[in-house]
């Protein structure tokens, strides 16, 4: 247990200070982080999945305070929360099945059930009920109300006491730990293989002798574009160099040693080229639930000029990007400043910059993200496939619960 | 161009049927015994009951009287049985909705769950399917009683739904099972609050110190959103419109007033000219269609191309059973719901009046809205229709 601690104790460090770039590597430090939280959790007999979700939300809400703009950490941590509550809801089932295999053969058992007040359902009402509790609500669920049935499996399980059903108990137990540690896994080699399932479906998109605008650098974007050129497709790509960090120009270089016909712009240049491009492709930091992106500065920019042209604008974004919040004040809320020094030297503008001297009142200010909202989006391109802005709310609904929403 | 619109069929449709309740106020009112028999609704005038009691209701309606009417509320298993056929006449599900719907607290699918629920509670059936069968009966009665209250059939609806398929979850007797949805409907009321209390936290985060919200109509579910977050000591100032005919804006300056909230009142044309000043729209809804938009007080169409031209977000609250199974393709694609407008000066005979009490917003002029089944854009509600239904 100590390990672990300090383990979560160091990794919120790193994320304080903002070591960790990048929020497929963030997301995935993350999870296995969570992974071993799990593995070295001890659990209870009864309520084993309540112990591991208190576990996990503690950490959780460490590691989200140490960086908040940084979304894919809430993400994964909700994803995690999602899988046990999911594992152990597909335990509860094939146990409530397994007790109505046992209840038909052994009679006292169902004067138990009945003497814990429990009306006479099937276990098919119980599952449906128990079920209810891990959708997010829904109109049919309305008039169902609280399942407190949900519980019920619970006591009726450890109340038994025959023989077989304490060994189906703590095999229960393990099964539990098991399959979460199976589900987190699978979730660290979907967030790995992200980029490989957006950049299958390039060919899709991108058609012969089109001009594709994008805006600083993204992992996504470059694998994007040249799974399009492998399929031998033949394009140019304009890359706006994204200032103050310039990392247009890396991805510039990335591009031309693939072989693309590649050409630099300045941010500003974006609105007199515009005309000239065929699409837009750029990567989010972060896709919020109502369709908005939370992009490297300027993109809300390039969104409005191919608004204005009538040029379609794609988002690539891994599911772990997806974020269940709203963006009630994006500007303000979920940006980060930078350094100024990235804008002006040390030494440069020193004078008016000496607050001491009282005559200073040159501000810089190097915001990092910008958003860009949900109208002004075509298509988001997920590893799921391509959607609409207003389809966000579905792959929400099917990756979180709705209790992990406010952590 | 009245004449091109495809609304315009049904209106010439309904002028020409004798019998039909919602037409014109020039011809004659029909005889009444036919009537009876063809629709039970004895009222003959053509206004729309829903907006008759809403007016009621805000005549009457003040925070001291919401309080007392939820203490009476509480208390309702008394007041349900005295409500029952003692005097030997014949049980109307009609008499019963309207008992209901006369509390200024209740939101009418509330009313009508629990008129459906005094049905399965005098019904003698001994099988579910009898039970349905009656259930079906009264549901239409009370929907063809008035058929402008989109909240009513919902609320009918979702009921309706809601038997159907818990009898199809093999309850092992009828007994259990009658008396597990009569529970569940007498729990709705309960449900009903608890939503309006899940909205009014779902929307604290959009409130934010020193913003300016323009209301319009009086929404329980928009008062009580303003009354939290009242309670969490933000600031913020609010512009009410005045809401002719039915002068909600008063009234609700009036309960805001109480809870030291900074109120302007404007009337109906001022909201252009205010719009700038203002961050967002908080606006309620009578009824949420398939499409997204919403039906609410007349008025509200307007504000929110106001706000749209001027990008100001609009968010709208309401409740999940508010949402129906229409698809109004234009304004008068609705049943027409009129009421009375007085303009204190005397109407010269000749002067056609536009009566109609509501009007519909199209789904792309609202932003987000808040339910409690959280917060949703406009192209859910198509999703959780087609799941309930389909």
């Amino acid at each position: 247990m100590p390990d672990v601690q300090s383990m979560v104790a160091e990794f919120v460090n790193k994320l304080r200070k903002r070591k960790i770039e990048g929020s497929q590597a963030t997301a995935k430090c993350t999870v296995e982080l969570l992974r071993s939280v799990i593995s070295h959790q001890r659990v209870p007999h009864a309520n084993q999945a309540a112990a591991l979700i208190d576990a996990v939300k503690a950490v959780g809400q460490q590691l989200v305070a140490a960086n908040p703009v940084e979304l894919a950490v809430g993400n994964v941590v909700r994803r995690v929360l999602h899988i046990i509550r999911e594992e152990d809801l597909s335990l509860t089932t094939a146990a409530m099945a397994g007790l109505d295999l046992l209840d038909a053969s052994d009679d006292d058992d169902i004067d138990n059930c009945k003497g814990i007040g429990y009306p006479a359902m099937s276990a098919a009402v119980v599952a449906a009920a128990a079920r209810s509790t891990l959708r997010p609500p829904s109109l049919q669920t309305l008039l169902e109300g609280t399942p407190e049935s949900a519980t019920v499996p619970y006591t009726s399980s450890s109340g038994a006491d025959s023989e077989s059903k304490t060994a189906d108990k703590s095999s229960l137990t393990r099964k539990l730990k098991h399959d979460v540690i199976e589900g987190v896994n699978q979730l660290i080699h979907e967030i790995s293989g992200c980029h490989e399932q957006i950049a299958e479906q390039a060919i899709e998109h991108i058609h012969q002798n089109e001009v594709i605008l994008t805006l600083g650098s993204s992992r996504t974007v470059l694998e994007f574009l040249c799974a399009a050129k492998e399929k031998k497709r033949s394009f140019r790509v304009f890359v706006a160099e994204g200032a103050p960090r310039y990392q247009g120009h890396l991805l510039a270089k990335e591009l031309v040693a693939r072989g693309l016909q590649t050409t630099v712009i300045t941010d500003s240049a974006v609105f007199a080229m515009i005309s000239r491009v065929n699409m837009v492709i750029i990567g989010a930091h972060a896709v919020m639930a109502n369709g908005g992106v939370i992009g490297p500065v300027g993109v809300n920019m390039a969104a409005l000029a191919a608004k204005k042209h009538a040029v379609p604008f794609v988002v690539l974004a891994g599911s772990h990007k997806l974020c269940p919040l709203y963006p009630h004040n994006p500007e303000v809320l979920l940006n980060e400043l930078r350094s100024p020094s990235e804008l002006l030297d040390f030494g440069e503008f020193s004078d008016c910059l000496d607050f001491g001297a009282g005559s200073g009142s040159l501000q810089v200010v190097n915001p990092t993200f910008d958003y860009v909202p949900p109208n002004l989006v075509s298509l988001f391109i997920t590893d799921t496939g391509g959607h609409n802005p207003s389809y966000m709310y579905r792959l929400i609904a099917d990756y979180y619960s709705a209790d992990d929403l406010v952590m | 161009m009245w004449r091109s619109s495809a609304s315009f069929i049904l209106d010439k449709h309904l002028n020409n049927k004798p019998i039909s309740i919602t037409h014109s106020i020039d011809s004659p009112p029909p005889p009444s015994a036919s009537m009876a028999d063809e629709n039970p609704n004895p009222n003959p005038n053509p206004i729309s009951a829903y907006y008759e009691t809403r007016a009621a209701h805000h005549g009457i309606v003040t925070s001291e009287w919401l309080e007392q009417a939820q203490a009476a509320v509480r208390r309702y298993p008394d007041h349900d049985d005295s409500v029952s056929p003692v005097s030997g006449r014949p049980f109307s599900v009609i008499e019963e909705f309207n008992s209901w719907r006369q509390q200024p607290d209740l939101a009418e699918a509330v009313a009508a769950i629990r008129a459906l629920a005094a049905v399965i509670r005098s019904s003698e059936a001994t099988t579910m399917m009898e039970l349905e069968i009656e259930l079906k009966k009264a549901s239409d009665t009370l929907k063809a009683w008035d058929t402008t209250s989109i909240s009513l059939t919902a609320g009918c609806d979702l009921f309706m739904r809601y038997v159907t398929r818990t009898s199809a979850l093999e309850f092992e007797d009828f007994n259990s099972a009658k008396s597990r949805v009569l529970g569940r409907a007498e729990k709705f009321g309960e449900i009903s609050c608890k939503a309006r209390r899940i909205i009014a936290i779902l929307s604290q985060d959009f409130i934010f110190d020193g913003c300016t919200i323009l209301v319009h109509g009086f929404s329980r579910v928009v008062f009580e959103i303003l009354k939290t977050s009242a309670q969490n000591k933000k600031l913020f100032r609010v512009l009410c419109t005045e809401g002719r005919p039915d002068k909600t804006g008063v009234l609700l300056a009036k309960e805001l007033a109480k809870l030291d909230i900074p109120v302007k009142l404007l009337i109906d044309s001022a909201v252009a000219y205010s719009m700038d000043e203002v961050d967002m729209v908080f606006v309620g809804a009578d009824g949420v269609v398939e499409s997204g938009g919403i039906i609410n007080m007349m008025g509200t169409y307007q504000i929110a191309l106001v706000a749209h031209s001027m990008n100001k977000p609009v968010y709208v609250a309401a409740e999940s059973y508010k949402f129906a199974r229409l698809y109004p393709l234009d304004q008068k694609d609705l049943e027409p719901a009129l009421r009375p407008i007085d303009f204190n000066v005397p109407v010269p005979p000749k002067v056609e009046v536009e009566r109609s009490a509501r009007d519909y917003t199209p789904p792309q002029y609202l932003t987000l809205l808040f339910t409690d089944l959280g917060v949703l854009t406009p192209s859910v509600v198509s999703d959780e229709l087609i799941q309930l239904y389909l």
